[in-house]
């Protein structure tokens, strides 16, 4: 099996990061012996990415995934470890390395400020060399895509955050990059315009087989787009697999929403039937959780013994999942 | 610095000329700015010779000494502080280092550009104070060949001067005290202050081997003929001397920022 776009192995970076007292002494202590401590960024990380697959790195800061995503795109080399993007190692930054690729930053403009967008993407068109006829078509494609009509010829100052967040992709993707890294995309943008970036980068991983890696820390972005997600902590992957998979793996219950067709609670609360934790009630509406491996059983004792008006088995909320490992507060089970 | 794309970078050129061209009114100030030095220095010197002669100066050739180094130094001017050495603070270099053309393009460009703004102001200014200040030029059309020769290497290597110095960002945020150290000795030993057969015969030897002079200065004298062609050779040879350790320079200070830049991210 040889035909994954992207293999990292035993991936390690450190940064080198300069340490120093305080006060005047020490300030001038350190211009004499600097002193340096080693900070661990990523630690021991190997994955593989399949052409046109759309994968998530999630975590929360200083986890280490705009770190992996500079490694791939060939900004940092790393302390150890070896890393292919399409053949290439990206840190050499080789031309035809770098035609591949093209890296979109939610945080930077790579538009020049004072003119349209168009005049960058001009430029951008001769630097990677498209012919006339395909610079045409794609920026046709994009405009469609993006639904952007005149915005290109606006002088980019002029522009709002969520208008320019669209000429950036499109000057991202003027090159039709094979793959496409993302870094927090949707950073400061409103919820529609969130969703509307959301559709056009799915739309344009179906059109062209492109693979994207983005970063995000909006969930909402990660469940609309990705089919994989890596979960970063402390530089490591604790998690590497579908969404919903990583509910399963982080919080090992379910949660049960049942509404009774009586207001007597006291006696409802009695007849429990064993292994249920009461969360909440409201009313005649009470939540329960229930280990994930005994769901079945404790619903059908729940039917059994309770007056059931209506009942519901859901997954708990994601965010208040992944913000459990995020506190670092998770019993993670390898 | 590997690899060449001149499409690429004819392109970054236009666009930053147009992005430039908004801010006209800016570079026009700031060009009237860089003219200030030399012209208080002309009016000085005009003030003392008066009506006779210093050094083999009239009151002619002092007007032309300073115009046509007005000119050469406006020509010359690096503008890689603010163009490399800002996108280097600010993080924007993530985006030079992952297109396909080597970064070096980009400060050209804006070199380029920069100049094509500002020399719309210069030289009719320039043409202007001509008019009204007489300077008095004996030259022939071997010493303007020359002179056309030295003006690009004395662009070429306050290029490279500037590129290295603003590599510099790599390691230290603000390198204003370094940059202020080398616009005072560019202010007295390129020639500007005074020309170099008025200064100590010490001071006037050291700027002629010291890079500052090549910078500006030659250019100039090889075109009134305060060089004497026969010295011509000499002063071109120190010019393309410097151009080639400067360039050395910037490869060494330009590679090792880039790696340090990738071991600590930008």
């Amino acid at each position: 099996m040889d035909n994954y776009l992207i293999q990292v192995d035993a991936l390690t970076k450190y940064y080198r990061v300069p340490e120093r007292g305080e006060g005047l002494k020490a300030a001038i202590r350190h211009l004499t012996h600097p002193m340096f401590t080693e900070v661990p960024a990523i630690n021991d990380v190997s994955f593989r990415i399949e052409p046109g697959e759309v994968i998530g790195l999630i975590g929360p800061n200083g986890a280490g995934k705009t770190t992996i995503l500079k490694i791939l795109g060939g900004l940092l080399y790393p302390t150890a470890g070896t890393v292919q993007v399409s053949g290439f190692t990206p840190w050499r930054r080789k031309p035809e390395f770098l035609r591949k690729i093209s890296m979109v930053l939610g945080n930077k403009s790579q538009l020049i400020w004072d003119i349209p967008a168009l005049d960058t993407l001009r430029v951008l068109g001769e630097i990677y060399n498209i012919p006339t006829a395909q610079y045409e078509q794609q920026i046709k494609m994009l405009v469609e895509l993006l639904n952007m009509d005149d915005l290109l010829r606006r002088p980019v100052r002029n522009l709002s955050l969520g208008e320019r967040m669209k000429c950036e992709l499109a000057a991202g993707l003027l090159h039709a990059p094979e793959i496409l890294f993302l870094d927090e995309p949707t950073l400061g943008l409103d919820f529609s315009t969130q969703n509307r970036l959301r559709t056009f980068i799915s739309e344009y991983n179906h059109r062209t087989g492109a693979t994207i890696i983005l970063t995000s820390h909006y969930l909402g972005d990660i469940t609309a787009l990705c089919s994989r997600v890596l979960l970063l902590h402390e530089g490591k992957i604790l998690y590497d697999g579908q969404l919903n998979g990583l509910a399963a793996r982080l919080a090992p219950y379910k949660l049960l929403r049942i509404t009774l067709a009586t207001t007597d609670l006291q006696e409802v609360l009695d007849n429990l039937p064993a292994g249920v934790e009461l969360l909440d009630q409201m009313e005649n509406v009470l939540s329960i959780r229930v280990a994930r491996n005994k769901t079945a059983q404790v619903t059908s004792d729940v039917l059994k013994v309770l007056p059931v008006a209506d009942l519901s088995v859901e997954d708990p909320p994601l965010e208040a999942v992944i913000d459990k490992v995020y506190q670092g507060g998770t019993q993670w089970k390898e | 610095m590997e690899g060449i794309n001149l499409r690429g970078g004819y392109a970054l050129m236009r666009a930053t000329w147009l992005s430039w061209m908004q801010y006209r009114s800016f570079f026009f100030i700031l060009a009237f700015g860089w003219m200030i030095p030399p012209l208080a220095a002309l009016f000085v010197w005009l003030a003392a010779v008066d009506s006779g002669s210093l050094a083999g100066f009239t009151r002619g050739s002092f007007v032309a000494y300073y115009l046509i180094l007005i000119l050469v130094n406006q020509i010359t001017y690096a503008q890689s502080n603010w163009t490399l050495g800002d996108v280097i603070r600010e993080g924007n270099l993530n985006f030079w280092l992952t297109r396909p053309i080597p970064g070096f393009w980009n400060v050209l460009a804006s070199e380029m550009a920069g100049k094509a703004v500002y020399l719309l102001f210069v030289i009719p200014v320039t043409a202007l104070l001509a008019i009204v200040l007489k300077p008095e030029l004996e030259t022939s059309w071997i010493q303007v060949l020359l002179f056309l020769f030295s003006i690009i290497l004395a662009w070429m290597l306050r290029f490279l001067w500037g590129f290295w110095l603003a590599s510099l960002a790599f390691w230290t945020s603000r390198a204003d005290g370094l940059l202020a150290l080398q616009d005072g000795l560019v202010f007295l030993l390129s020639g500007m202050v005074a020309p170099l057969a008025l200064l100590p015969a010490g001071v006037s030897l050291a700027a002629r081997i010291l890079p500052f002079h090549a910078m500006i200065g030659s250019p100039v004298e090889i075109l009134i003929g305060s060089i004497p062609l026969n010295q011509t050779g000499f002063a071109l040879g120190i010019q393309f001397a410097w151009v080639v350790t400067t360039y050395l320079i910037c490869r060494i200070v330009w590679h090792s920022g880039l790696r340090r830049y990738a071991a600590v991210g930008g």
